[in-house]
């Protein structure tokens, strides 16, 4: 049945050669039962040992953890009912793959005739039937991948946790195996927590987002949100292929208006957030996805330097006067050589802009208006 | 991935970690505490008294000069390098010239591979009895070949000649341990990437300067530790030697291990057999630092 | 076999040179081949001749007309060679299981846990592997004298030990170090404790590890003569090493009783090598020492 998973200033610590890291850093947020979450971030931002401390592989060094109604911060892994699926997919070598899935079921003393009766159904629901009596070096690696999914499939847990998954496995297979994992979450009641570096995947999978800045939560949202309502200068960047553009600027006052003087374009800054900026420097973020020769009033020259063509559209890697990199991506650039010089706009609804912490102070909308409330 | 889990933790969760780590650790500190900390403490202790197992008398390093200023001392270390340096190279070269000749990958070099285990598998002793028999004056294969080709004019009693002995013994010891090196080289061979070697074809190299700039970097590493660490397992030999010849005729096989047995079971001197003890231990520190020190062989499991 | 395939310095670009460099290859081997088995051969003729028909006027090991198993015959009659291979039997089986067990566990606890001084472990048990044998066993002679445990299956057992465990462990703590701890923590998550984990997953996977450390510890116990020799002073206690080492001092033993024990003291390890080959091998390539 799934559960809620409250994570209540939990902190995790190690200890190296006499120096402590801090690998989380006190998180506290509800992942909601039965959702799909993902926790998403560079490497080193402790995300792995977040999914670890919910496992009960890690235990926290202070904070506590609950599951629903049950604090489960002092449990053992295994009186947790989690399942977990590792990053190097984790088969016995010596049990065939009948005898891997069941491991679990066999340890909590389900009868044989029942065990074997469940392992059929996970490996029809995986595709692996013809595989249940082989041996795991047999397996192909997308095929090992959909055995440790059946075995996580059918201990039913609470909370299926599942650790870069796809990290070794080529983009095709990567594919199928997102389709697998959303099935798996809609045909089982649990609470799903899902731990990635690649964020396309964080983005098309999940209902959540948690994205983790070295131990700390940056943000806690759905999907979209991230997109077009970061908090921050880290998520923007870290959300969207190609990055999103950050572009120094500063507040000025021209004559009555403010304006974000920047590389060779002004946007113009409303006096509820800035008139007490004048003179800060601030940072003016742009997706390249909105940056095109129609693309609105703010104009920026770019000077191409390397054009990619994905599918329909184009990218274009280039400079602005100054020398700052800046991308750009339409289904228009096509006639674009390197070296040319473009002229591109940009509708400041779309723009958003950081202070020089790399906080949000406002974007779309509220270029216009209020101050963005972080999520919880 | 990592392959540890932190041992300080809360105390009541983990009571079955405990008791493993216990039951990890308690015999393996058990035995070596029993069986290496505190023999080596007790001879370094007894090497420090006359007659320690009798009427124990403190001479502080008096056992320790007397060995080293003794007049064959420097006979006994003199036979100890000589043995352990060409015993060393010549199984170097031998298991060199075989590991590249199996790599060749010609029909039968399994076979081959498979044969150079056997003379690792057979007990010291069988290999002492086959070699004593070939060497025999009178029955022995070698002798009649020399006699028969002219070399000689009489049989040459090998292990009880002085100028022959350590060469027999040495000749046997490369037959019994030659095959180490044989095997630690060859895997070293066979896991040099085949492309370096076609890449070098293409840009013009002859067979010669590949294996010049190819080959002999990549067994560089296993050669050193070869001749470092089978250089100091022989030099510590024992066996062997004592069973061909028991250290004669004359000492002229008495190495460093064979003179602390003889020291002690011969002459009951245990003053004087736990200091030349003591001696060798020292040597093997100081060779041990630099082993440490260049190879880091610990490494491997700790970080 | 393809040119420059997995070879060293093989990039040869005309034939002559290929062939003659193919000839002194087999001529090499041939002359190694020789070299490693001729002895072997000439232990099994002698054993399974009768010495007359050995001896007789010059030597005829080459062609066995005859096999008799009269040299075994004489073993068994005029000497205590049962009694000493039993005693090889019992004090090889007692240190195999010992060595084994300890490399197991303490290779087990190595890996898995941290703990300060790791480096001075490792260094430590190198270093006892470094070890001359008959430095150890003086001063445990003396200890074992004391304890009045000298011609005891015990005491030998434990020097036996002794000498095999540094390698034992350090190939053990080799070999868990490939065994990923995510293996572990998959079972634990499914509910197993960390006992069964260690019997249902690693110790089957740690399995060819462990089968090289028996193989090994056999190897040193049942080759002894070190320690056997500085133990056990009583006749009835010695292993079949020391005990034959005795014969050839003994006049009413010759050759052919000397060869005929010699192929009796070969014939676990090549039970061995015959059954457990594999693992063998992968012994003599774990790290640089063997």
């Amino acid at each position: 049945m799934a559960r809620p998973i409250h994570f209540d200033n939990v902190r995790k610590e190690f200890q190296a050669a006499g120096t402590v890291h801090v690998a989380v850093d006190d998180l506290t947020l509800t992942i909601p039962e039965g959702s799909f979450t993902t926790l998403v971030g560079p490497s080193g931002c402790g995300k792995t040992t977040t999914l670890r401390m919910i496992a009960g592989l890690e235990t926290p060094t202070s904070g506590r953890l609950a599951f629903g109604d049950e604090d489960v911060t002092e449990q053992t892994p295994q009186e947790r009912n989690c399942a977990m699926v590792f990053q190097s997919i984790a088969l016995y070598p010596h049990m065939t793959v009948r005898e891997n899935i069941g491991y679990g079921l066999k340890v909590q003393g389900v009868p044989k005739d029942e065990r074997n009766r469940r392992i059929d159904d996970a490996g029809e629901t995986l595709q692996i039937t013809e595989q249940l009596e082989k041996m795991p070096a047999e397996l192909s690696g997308g095929q090992q991948q959909r055995v440790a999914l059946g075995s996580a499939f059918v201990q039913d847990p609470d909370v299926l946790l599942l650790d870069e998954p796809m990290s070794d496995l080529d983009a095709k297979l990567k594919a199928e195996l997102r389709v697998e994992v959303q099935r798996l979450h809609q045909e089982l009641d649990a609470t799903v927590v899902y731990v990635t570096h690649d964020q396309t995947e964080a983005m098309t999978m999940s209902d959540q987002v948690i994205l983790l800045n070295e131990g700390r939560l940056e943000q806690f949202a759905p999907p979209g949100e991230l997109f077009d309502d970061p908090v921050s200068a880290y998520v923007a960047e870290f959300i969207g292929t190609p990055s999103t553009n950050l572009l120094p600027a500063t507040v000025e006052r021209r004559e009555d208006a403010l304006v974000l003087a920047s590389d060779g374009f002004d946007v113009p800054a409303p006096e509820s957030e800035f008139a007490d900026r004048v003179g800060d420097a601030v940072t003016v973020g742009i997706r390249p996805q909105y940056l095109s020769p129609n693309g609105g009033t703010v104009e920026v020259v770019v000077t191409a330097e390397v054009v990619e063509q994905l599918g329909t559209e184009f990218v274009v890697h280039g400079y602005t006067p100054s020398g700052h990199a800046i991308d750009a991506v339409s289904t228009t650039f096509g006639s674009v050589q390197s070296g040319d010089e473009l002229r591109v706009g940009f509708d400041p609804a779309d723009a958003f802009v950081f202070d020089a912490d790399g906080q949000t102070i406002c974007h779309g909308d509220e270029l216009t208006g209020e101050t963005v409330s972080r999520a919880d | 991935m990592s392959t540890t889990t932190a041992l300080k933790s809360t105390l009541d969760r983990f009571d079955e970690r405990r008791l493993l780590l216990l039951v990890a650790f308690v015999p393996f500190v058990a035995f070596f505490t029993l069986v290496w900390a505190i023999p080596i403490a007790y001879a370094l202790g007894m090497s420090l008294f006359a007659n320690p197992t009798g009427t124990a008398t403190f001479v502080g390093l008096q056992n320790y000069i007397e060995i080293l200023t003794a007049p064959d001392f420097s006979l006994f270390l003199w036979n100890s390098v000589l043995y352990a340096v060409s015993t060393t190279v010549a199984s170097l070269l031998v298991g060199l010239a075989l590991a590249l000749v199996v790599n060749q990958q010609i029909r039968g070099g399994n076979v081959l591979r498979t044969m150079m285990i056997f003379p690792y598998l057979l007990p010291t002793l069988v290999v002492i009895f086959i070699w004593q028999f070939l060497f025999d004056p009178n029955l022995g294969v070698i002798n009649q070949w020399l006699l028969e080709y002219g070399i000689v004019e009489k049989p040459i009693a090998f292990f009880s000649t002085i100028e022959w002995a350590m060469p027999a013994v040495a000749i046997t010891s490369v037959w019994k341990f030659g095959s180490f090196a044989f095997f630690i080289l060859l895997a070293r061979l066979q896991a040099i990437d085949p492309n370096l070697y076609e890449r070098a074809r293409v840009e013009g190299a002859s067979t010669w300067q590949a294996f010049r700039d190819i080959t002999v970097p990549h067994l560089r590493g296993a050669i050193l530790i070869i001749l470092l660490v089978r250089g100091i397992w022989m030099f510590n030999k024992f066996d062997i030697i004592f069973l061909a010849t028991r250290g004669g005729p004359l000492d002229a096989t008495t190495t460093l291990p064979i003179r602390v047995y003889e020291l002690a079971f011969n002459e009951v001197n245990f003053g004087g057999a736990t200091a030349l003890a003591g001696i060798m231990f020292f040597l093997l520190a100081g060779v041990a630092v630099v082993y440490f020190k260049v190879f880091e062989p610990e490494k491997e499991v700790a970080n | 076999m393809a040119i420059g395939e997995g070879a060293a310095g093989s990039i040869v670009p005309q034939s002559v040179q290929k062939r003659v460099k193919r000839i002194s290859l087999i001529v090499v081997a041939l002359l190694v081949a020789v070299f490693v088995t001729v002895p072997v051969y000439v232990m099994v003729a002698i054993a399974l001749q009768s010495p007359t028909a050995v001896f007789a006027g010059g030597d005829v090991n080459l062609l066995i007309k005859e096999f008799t198993l009269r040299n075994f015959r004489v073993l068994f009659d005029d000497t205590n060679t049962v009694r000493y291979f039993t005693n090889s039997l019992i004090v090889t089986a007692s240190s195999t299981l010992l060595s084994t067990s300890l490399a197991v566990a303490a290779g087990y606890g190595l890996t898995r846990f941290e703990f300060t001084g790791k480096t001075i472990a490792a260094r430590a048990v190198l270093f006892a592997y470094m070890f001359s044998p008959i430095v150890l066993a003086i001063p445990l002679y003396v200890i074992f004298f004391s304890l009045d445990l000298l011609n005891s299956y015990f005491a030998l057992t434990m020097a036996l030990t002794a000498i095999s465990a540094p390698f034992t462990i350090w190939l053990m703590w080799q070999y868990f170090q490939t065994v990923p701890i995510s293996l572990e923590e998959s079972a634990w998550v499914r509910g197993a404790s960390r006992t069964r984990t260690l019997w249902d997953v690693v110790l089957p996977v740690a399995r060819p590890g462990y089968i090289s450390a028996a193989i090994f510890s056999f190897a040193v116990a049942w080759n002894d003569f070190t320690m056997a020799r500085v133990v056990m002073s009583q006749d009835e206690m010695y292993t079949i090493t020391v005990g034959a080492s005795l014969f050839l001092d003994r006049v009413s033993i010759g050759w052919g009783e000397t060869m005929a024990v010699s192929l009796l003291i070969c014939i676990p390890p090549f039970i061995i090598a015959v059954f457990l080959q594999n693992y063998l091998l992968q012994g003599f390539n774990v790290g640089g020492l063997e």
